[in-house]
């Protein structure tokens, strides 16, 4: 889950860390008084999206204006902030749709010789957090470092609830810092790790970090990732996201639990499993098809949860064809998958063609149900077949409309399934 | 010889009671898995499927001479689950459940650091050797007893291979998801160390994942061989586009790794055949081995 720069800021800054005081505006009008509020000028007008790149980005279609502006004016503030709210961002770090910029936050400008980049993330194979910094801070930091690996610091920080202070010391040491700044930035260091473990983070990044010419330090920016996994235990943090931006498809699956990514293709794909389903875009693209999603429905028993993944995926107004692809196992069975289909059929009649892929544990009771639906469904024995199947499905042309009466659906919905549903 | 189980595991649920500990147990016992307990805190003295529940881990040992466990507990329980396993001697732990808080599974690697316990998973469909046992959640009824290992990191990718070595006749040795979560257990080089010190198993299915990178450091471990057996992999996500990426830092932790490109490259220096569908996995498997 990731939080918005300034509900990051806000976290260090109850942390003690060094950040600047700053204003969020979702008007123009709040834009002029903020630049107000704060003072003097210059100003930075910074875009409030869920990802990072900003100052590469383009706002709408506009060549000129980017994600992070600066103004000497007032009226500068107020300009710029009209032009991005409402607006999409699109960095290098978004889709090629970009995200909506419903919030602009605004900062008084600072300028520093010395700017660094310094995170903690999880180390996978190390199975603990780790450190890294470097001195070649600021929106190329990933350039400089790819071009020499020498520019990036790397600390593991263990398992421990607390690191030392000299754990920072040896960081800043490794940086090169000025000596007047160590003292600072190794209780920084403290602090950001602090933060990490008591708010379950799998992410927590400064960048830049501005070290100004007297020793003292202020984070220019932030970027905080919650464990999706501990929302559980952090309420707090569970209730920052519900004021987030994520918008229609990308909502609704993320409030589904599904896996979702739209793509430009017109063969829409829905599976159980994140392996399955890169597998079943591999197979299309592979065969010379065109995926028109990622779709991972986790395991779930409650059909009703099938039914919102199938809707999801036939919102897709460019997809001209569906393939299924489910290995029944664990607590996901096949006629889960089938009874979800038909349940979404009922709400909203699917009327492309559709190719299933059902294998493992109750595949036979499933294509039994889907086989008296009169839907448009052809049974794939496997992947590869299924993939090509539904390539050739997206290629020709579609069916013809069903006008069937919802009373009419509703009676073969309870021929299909003896019990009818479940839910 | 076999991979991790054998005639002698004998095995124990923690969450035995539960919607899903029940379904699968019960699933693992009409295969002839030997489970011999079950663990639920509370529910000591009582039985369930037919065997006897304990509070501890500890006690289920002292009774039923247990060496194994499944856990089926729930996330916010998990950790502590496969700690107390750990502490208790258990010298195999599976781990099905998923949605472990990441901070959770850093404790716990830290604290199996000096155990001789093997752990697999978290968020694992669990082991299956054909003919001995199912630890997890893996389907009954698509295995082969036979000489192909497989492991891999995807769930759903893992039935897909053992659907095909089955169909061709192969069978499998072992069968080894070893979860999908950043910080867990068993590792694929592991695995396959274990599958080459295996005598019965005859060639190695590896399905990795971008993402990581467990398939260069298994690429490193195969190279190190002085003779290997045929390894296939397939790599899932070589045409899913990339997502959202963690700011920077994600950008630069993953440089250069964990693409679909760097890790077949360094699995095909490694002699590794690479196929570029799941389809082809068992056919390309069923060809290195002349069959």
């Amino acid at each position: 889950m990731f939080l918005f720069e300034y509900q990051a800021k806000t976290l260090m800054r109850e942390q003690g860390i060094p950040v600047l005081e700053g204003i969020v505006a979702t008007s123009e009008q709040r834009a002029l008084d903020a630049a107000r509020e704060l003072g003097e000028g210059p100003w930075v007008i910074k875009a409030q999206i869920h990802a990072g790149g900003r100052a590469e980005g383009h706002v709408g279609d506009s060549e000129d204006l980017r994600g992070i502006e600066f103004s000497n004016t007032v009226l500068g503030v107020g300009q710029t902030a009209a032009r991005m709210l409402g607006k999409n961002l699109v960095t290098p770090q978004t889709t090629r749709q970009g995200e909506t910029i419903n919030a602009v936050y605004i900062e008084p400008e600072i300028r520093s010789e010395l700017q660094v980049f310094l995170a903690i993330l999880i180390d996978g194979e190390r199975g603990e957090p780790v450190c890294l910094a470097s001195v070649k801070g600021g929106s190329q930091v990933e350039r400089d470092i790819f071009d020499d690996p020498n520019n990036l610091v790397r600390v593991p920080l263990g398992a421990a609830n607390q690191i030392a202070l000299s754990v920072g010391h040896e960081v800043a040491s490794q940086l090169g810092l000025p000596s007047s700044s160590i003292g600072a930035f190794a209780e920084l260091v403290q602090q950001l790790h602090g933060l990490f473990v008591a708010r379950d983070l799998s992410l927590i990044e400064i960048n830049p970090l501005a070290i100004r010419s007297n020793g003292s330090l202020v984070a220019l920016d932030a970027r905080v990732t919650v464990d999706d996994n501990a929302l559980y235990r952090q309420p707090a943090m569970g209730a920052l996201a519900s004021r987030g931006d994520q918008s229609g498809a990308e909502e609704r699956a993320a409030k589904n639990g599904f896996n979702f990514i739209r793509l430009d293709g017109n063969v829409g794909t829905l599976s159980s499993g994140a392996g399955l389903a890169m597998a079943t875009l591999d197979a299309i693209t592979h065969l010379g098809g065109r995926p028109a999603n990622f779709l991972d429905v986790p395991p779930v028993l409650e059909v009703s949860r099938v039914k919102e993944a199938f809707l999801l995926v036939l919102s897709d107004p460019g997809i001209k064809s569906l393939i299924v692809n489910v290995f029944g196992a664990g607590i996901m069975r096949c006629d889960t998958i089938a009874d979800g289909l038909l349940l979404a059929h009922l709400e909203q009649p699917v009327r492309i063609p559709l190719v299933m892929r059902l294998a493992g544990t109750n595949a036979p009771l499933a294509l039994s149900r889907l086989e008296r639906s009169g839907l448009n469904i052809q049974f794939a024995p496997n992947l590869a077949s299924g993939a090509q199947m539904a390539i050739d499905a997206a290629d020709s042309p579609p069916a013809p409309r069903q006008t069937d009466s919802i009373a009419r659906r509703l009676t073969q919905w309870f021929t299909w399934t003896k019990e009818g549903p479940r839910s | 010889m076999s991979v991790l189980v054998d005639e002698s595991t004998r095995v124990i649920c923690q969450g035995i009671t539960g919607r899903q500990g029940t379904f699968h147990c019960e699933r693992a016992l009409a295969s002839g898995t030997q489970i011999v307990g079950g663990v639920r805190q509370g529910k000591g003295g009582t039985s369930h499927l037919g065997v006897p529940v304990f509070d501890t881990v500890a006690e289920a040992i002292n009774v039923t001479q247990a060496n194994a466990s499944v856990i089926f507990v729930p996330p916010a329980n998990a950790a502590e689950a496969i700690i107390e396993a750990a502490d208790a001697g258990i010298g195999l732990v599976v781990c099905v459940t998923e949605r472990i808080p990441v901070l959770d599974m850093v404790r716990v690697r830290a604290h199996l650091k000096d155990s001789s316990t093997v752990l697999v998973g978290p968020n694992s469909p669990g082991l299956a050797v054909p003919g001995i046992g199912t630890l997890g959640i893996m389907p009954q009824g698509i295995f082969l007893p036979g000489a192909i290992g497989i492991v891999s990191r995807s769930s759903t990718l893992t039935y897909e291979a053992v659907d095909q070595t089955t169909r061709n006749g192969m069978g499998q040795s072992a069968c080894i998801g070893i979860g999908a979560d950043p910080v867990g257990g068993i590792s694929v080089s592991q695995c396959l160390e274990l599958f080459m010190n295996d005598d019965q198993t005859q060639g190695v299915v590896l399905i990795g994942e971008v993402g990581g990178r467990a398939e260069e450091n298994a690429a490193e471990f195969l190279s190190a061989l002085s003779s290997s057996k045929p390894v296939v992999a397939y790599i899932a996500g070589q045409t899913v586009p990339e997502g959202r990426r963690m700011g920077h830092a994600g950008t630069i932790v993953h440089y250069g790794l964990g693409t679909a490109r760097t890790k077949i490259e360094a699995l095909r220096d490694a002699g590794v055949r690479v196929v570029s569908s799941p389809v082809e996995i068992g056919s390309v498997m069923a060809e290195s081995l002349g069959r």
